[in-house]
């Protein structure tokens, strides 16, 4: 079998790099987060080089390792920091690289609409959260840290779990990849030009191929679910273009002017619109839904629990922090009334 | 190490024009170059994976699910990039939709629960269990 990379290799870099995220969990003594992370490096390192060297025709641009270096890092470090506020700030690193990952990958529309809604948008709403839902430190907790941040939950046996996922997961698109042709009638191409008769217009007359009195005609063009015509239908490779006195000419694919070209957000847009209408009205369904339940959970009046309410007066008595903090419109004002929930 | 010597000019070109699609059918991508990214995605997912089992604040265990979109993110763009076809693009648009809509309802019903508790520990809601 034509694998592109030796199995052994493979697993080794695996065990090697769960090995490297096992030991950069965070854990009551102190964590040898940095010898670990330098472990994980050395087998993402191991990995791609076997994959290198085994293909030498076909490594991706260096920008590749570049990025996902940088994203594969900085997810580590949000899953074993253990302050909330940089593990979130660690995740918007993780999202530059990926949508550099985007930029390389020529998706140039999605690496911008990343950057802004979610490095933009939904971080800060994790970052006003965090803000908002911080517990009140106490002297017996260390630098302001809780105990379930400092500590975490099974790390060996989550790691195993995670690494012989990857494991299975890259073994399978080893074995299965090479079976995989890109399809040309999947190619979705520039075909959708023919449809946009206001910016071929401007580029034809400046190439010269538009006389006087003639105007572009915007051809419906029939598509697949895919994005790409019809088998064997090549009519929809010509422009239609209008003369004055009514009559019409096309103008075949291989006429085009070479500046003539698709750019990716009209791509994205005519797959958009085009192919997948349906799935518009139903995200708009899933923002809506999210918004009224947002609104109903945030409406809704919250009574603290007796443990945790004991704790804080507890917490109060001892002076852990000052009176102003817990005064009448705090959250624990008038136990037992049922008003000290926050309306 | 001959096959690095063959490998240096590749990974030493500074320039995106060679990877970025150019023209009405751009380069193909070998299904290697696609294993790659593959790699990182499944990469990834399995350190969100990790963290969402491993940490017990409910905001980072919710920050390591995003991380998981994230990756199905990059295998869905680069499949796209691999078909030369758009409509991996478009879906990576529906992951930003759920993930905008997760955020918002985790987000209230974290904060809805640190009121209950007094804290973001997952474990302290164990009694819910069965």
């Amino acid at each position: 079998m034509d694998l592109p990379l030796s199995p052994i290799l493979l697993f080794a870099g695996c065990g090697l790099g769960a090995l490297g995220v096992a030991l950069s969990m965070p854990r009551k003594s102190i964590s040898p987060y940095i010898f670990g992370a330098i472990l994980a490096g050395l087998a993402f390192g191991l990995v791609m080089l076997g994959l290198g060297l085994k293909n030498p025709e076909s490594v991706p641009n260096i920008h590749f390792y570049i990025f996902s270096l940088i994203a594969l890092a900085s997810a580590l470090r949000v899953i074993t920091h253990p302050r909330p506020v940089y593990a979130a700030l660690y995740f918007v690193m993780t999202i530059l690289a990926s949508s550099g990952l985007y930029l390389i990958l020529s998706a140039e529309f999605m690496t911008f609409a990343l950057i802004i809604v979610y490095a933009g948008a939904i971080l800060i709403t994790y970052l006003f959260v965090i803000m908002l839902a911080t517990e009140a430190p106490s002297e017996v907790q260390s630098e302001n840290l809780t105990e379930y941040d400092r500590v975490s939950r099974e790390p060996i046996a989550a790691t195993v779990a995670g690494f012989i996922l990857l494991g299975g997961l890259t073994t399978l698109f080893a074995v299965g990849l090479p079976n995989l042709k890109p399809d040309d009638k999947l190619a979705a191409g520039d075909r959708q030009l023919a449809f946009m008769s206001k910016k071929v217009e401007p580029v034809l007359k400046q190439a010269g191929l538009l006389k006087d009195g003639e105007k572009v005609v915007a051809s419906r063009v029939e598509t697949t679910a895919y994005g790409s015509p019809k088998d064997g239908d090549t009519s929809l490779d010509a422009i239609k273009i209008k003369s004055a006195d009514g009559k019409e000419r096309l103008l075949p694919r291989a006429e085009w002017p070479a500046n003539l070209k698709l750019s990716n957000t009209e791509g994205v847009a005519f797959s958009l619109i085009n192919n997948h209408p349906g799935a518009i009205e139903i995200a708009g369904v899933i923002l809506l839904m999210a918004m009224l339940g947002a609104v109903v959970l945030a409406r809704k009046k919250v009574e603290m629990d007796e443990a945790a309410l004991s704790a804080a007066i507890a917490r109060q008595r001892a002076g852990g922090r000052g009176d102003d903090e817990l005064g009448v419109d705090g959250p624990f004002a008038r136990p037992g009334t049922g008003e000290g929930g926050v309306a | 190490m001959n096959s690095l010597s063959h490998m240096l000019p590749m990974l030493t070109s500074l320039d995106l024009s060679s990877t970025l699609a150019q023209g009405p059918l751009p380069a193909a991508m070998s299904t290697i170059t696609l294993y790659h990214y593959l790699f990182t995605s499944a990469a990834l997912f399995c350190i969100g994976l990790i963290g969402f089992l491993t940490r017990r604040n409910l905001i980072i265990m919710f920050l390591c699910t995003e991380m998981m979109f994230q990756a199905a993110g990059i295998a869905l763009i680069a499949f796209s990039r691999f078909h030369l076809n758009h409509t991996g693009e478009t879906f990576v648009i529906f992951i930003l939709t759920v993930a905008a809509a997760e955020a918002a309802l985790a987000l209230a019903l974290v904060v809805l629960l640190f009121r209950r508790k007094e804290s973001l520990d997952a474990s302290v809601w164990t009694e819910l269990k069965g």
